[in-house]
């Protein structure tokens, strides 16, 4: 079974093979958003260690699908949050703007296992929210 | 697609904390932020949150760099220290565990060329626009040369043991690695100090001597008393001293005559200061050279010196600052007898 499956695979895998080199070159055209000096500076601090710029490219690659994926899953959630209250008429044409909030981001990272806390408020003082006689000391 | 400039609501101890921990990571985070930002705007968004573009930024460093980190791991295992499109792919499918992806580990011999995470890529790769019109940037960090220590040839300095070749680095100064005797530096010699203090003291001693017999003091009788006992001390005072003498009687010593001049001219302040000029003269002259042993003597005509005596009329001078006084404290000088105390200090105030 070995033996059959790694005979066909062998046309698979050149297949795979020649479709990824062809990639590893198209990816020399295409420029990613992400700066390949930032990447290899990060890389460098992780240890990754390849003189290949293609390998660096890859990886630039693929965090920025990594980051569309996710900003499409915050878009989903910040439409269907406009959709969904039709309260008032006045409403619907003013929120057309759609604005990436930290309610959106943190609920479309946690399909991806990041889980992203944001605080409610922030208080201005250390005192606020206190009780008004203990503020006064 | 607009973001913020400055932080708004943060508090001011914890962003100090922050950029101290992040130094130096400021301008790679500043351009992950643009780079996310470019992104969710192709994707379709207007604006962002800042909190939100600054918790996406850290998401995406984050995710270079576990990736880089899982890469290296499996080419480490592997046995190799740099890493392959192997290594990479692997990586990948360590995040992509949690989403599953196709082609996924139901096959155990499956060729990792033939993961579904490069096909998914190839997609992205071909349906995405490249619209971004990116500034280049310049690579960072920029490294710094070390200076390396100059060898043992380098400064000329015989290296401890013949087993030490020169032309390695030389050793480290020894005040680096062990506790040194410290000397305070002094600006002046002490040999100087000494003799300048000497100097002083010479000289404070020839100027005392010097007013002594000026006053007509026997300079050796003061050396004898200093050196007596207290028994004796009593009748030398007496003998030497001439204040403590008996009177004299009329014509014992002779005396020399004071010259009464013709005119008196009144008011002539300068007569006052004239009469000590040759006693001013001769100290000038004789305080440097005590050696010479020769008593200073006084001339024997003595000028006059006029006493003029008025009637009680009591010293108006005011100084200078009391001048912008009024008239009225003045008058206070002048009459202390008449008035009363308070009333006078009241009306100052007034």
């Amino acid at each position: 079974m070995n033996s059959s499956s790694s005979s066909m695979g062998g046309d698979g895998r050149h297949d795979d093979d020649a479709a990824l080199t062809e990639f590893l070159a198209s990816l020399m055209d295409y420029t990613p958003t992400i700066p390949d000096e930032l990447v290899e500076h990060y890389l460098a601090r992780s240890g990754f260690h390849c003189p290949d710029i293609r390998l660096t490219r890859l990886i630039s690659v693929a965090t920025q699908k990594f980051i569309s994926d996710v900003a499409s899953d915050a878009l989903q959630h910040c439409k269907a949050r406009q959709a969904a209250p039709v309260k008032d008429k006045s409403k619907q044409p003013k929120d057309k703007r759609l604005v990436l909030t930290m309610d959106d981001l943190s609920k479309a990272l946690q399909e991806y296992g990041v889980n992203l806390k944001h605080q409610e408020y922030f208080a201005d003082s250390p005192s606020t929210g206190m009780d008004p006689m203990s503020r006064e000391e | 697609m607009s973001y913020g400039g400055k932080e708004s609501g943060r508090d001011q101890l914890s962003s100090l904390k922050k950029r101290h921990l992040l130094e130096g990571e400021e301008f790679s985070r500043y351009v992950a932020r643009i780079a996310v930002s470019n992104i969710c705007q192709s994707t379709g968004f207007h604006s962002s949150q800042q909190s939100a573009s600054y918790a996406f930024a850290d998401i995406t460093v984050r995710y270079i760099c576990m990736l880089g980190k899982t890469a290296i791991f499996y080419a480490n295992l592997a046995g190799r220290t740099s890493c392959n499109v192997f290594d990479v792919i692997l990586g990948l499918e360590d995040f992509g565990l949690l989403r599953g992806y196709p082609g996924g580990a139901s096959d155990v011999h499956r060729c990792l060329l033939s993961s579904g995470i490069i096909q998914e890529l190839i997609q992205f790769v071909n349906t995405e626009v490249d619209a971004s019109v990116r500034r280049p940037i310049m690579k960072f960090p920029i490294p710094r040369m070390p200076k390396p220590t100059p060898s043992f040839a380098q400064v000329r300095e015989v290296p401890a043991g013949n087993h030490i070749p020169d032309w390695l680095p030389r050793f480290p100064d020894p005040n680096t690695y062990k506790r040194t005797q410290v000397w305070k530096k002094r600006d002046t010699d002490a040999k100087e100090d000494k003799v300048e203090k000497t100097r002083q003291r010479r000289k404070a001693e020839r100027s005392l001597l010097s007013i002594q017999s000026k006053l007509g003091f026997n300079a050796s009788a003061e050396i004898q008393l200093t050196v007596d006992g207290d028994v004796e001390k009593g009748s030398k005072l007496v003998a030497n001293n001439p204040f403590l003498a008996l009177p004299l009687s009329c014509n014992d010593k002779k005396i020399s005559e004071v010259a009464i001049p013709q005119e008196l001219e009144p008011g002539k302040s300068s007569a006052v200061l004239e009469t000590f000029v040759p006693a001013l003269e001769a100290s000038k002259v004789k305080s440097l050279d005590f050696d010479s042993n020769d008593k200073i003597a006084l001339p024997q005509r003595r000028t006059t010196i006029q006493f003029k005596i008025r009637d009680g009329k009591k010293f108006t001078e005011i100084s200078p600052s009391s001048h912008i006084l009024d008239a009225k404290k003045n008058s206070w000088f002048l009459m202390d007898d008449e008035k009363d105390d308070k009333k006078k200090r009241a009306e100052t105030i007034t």
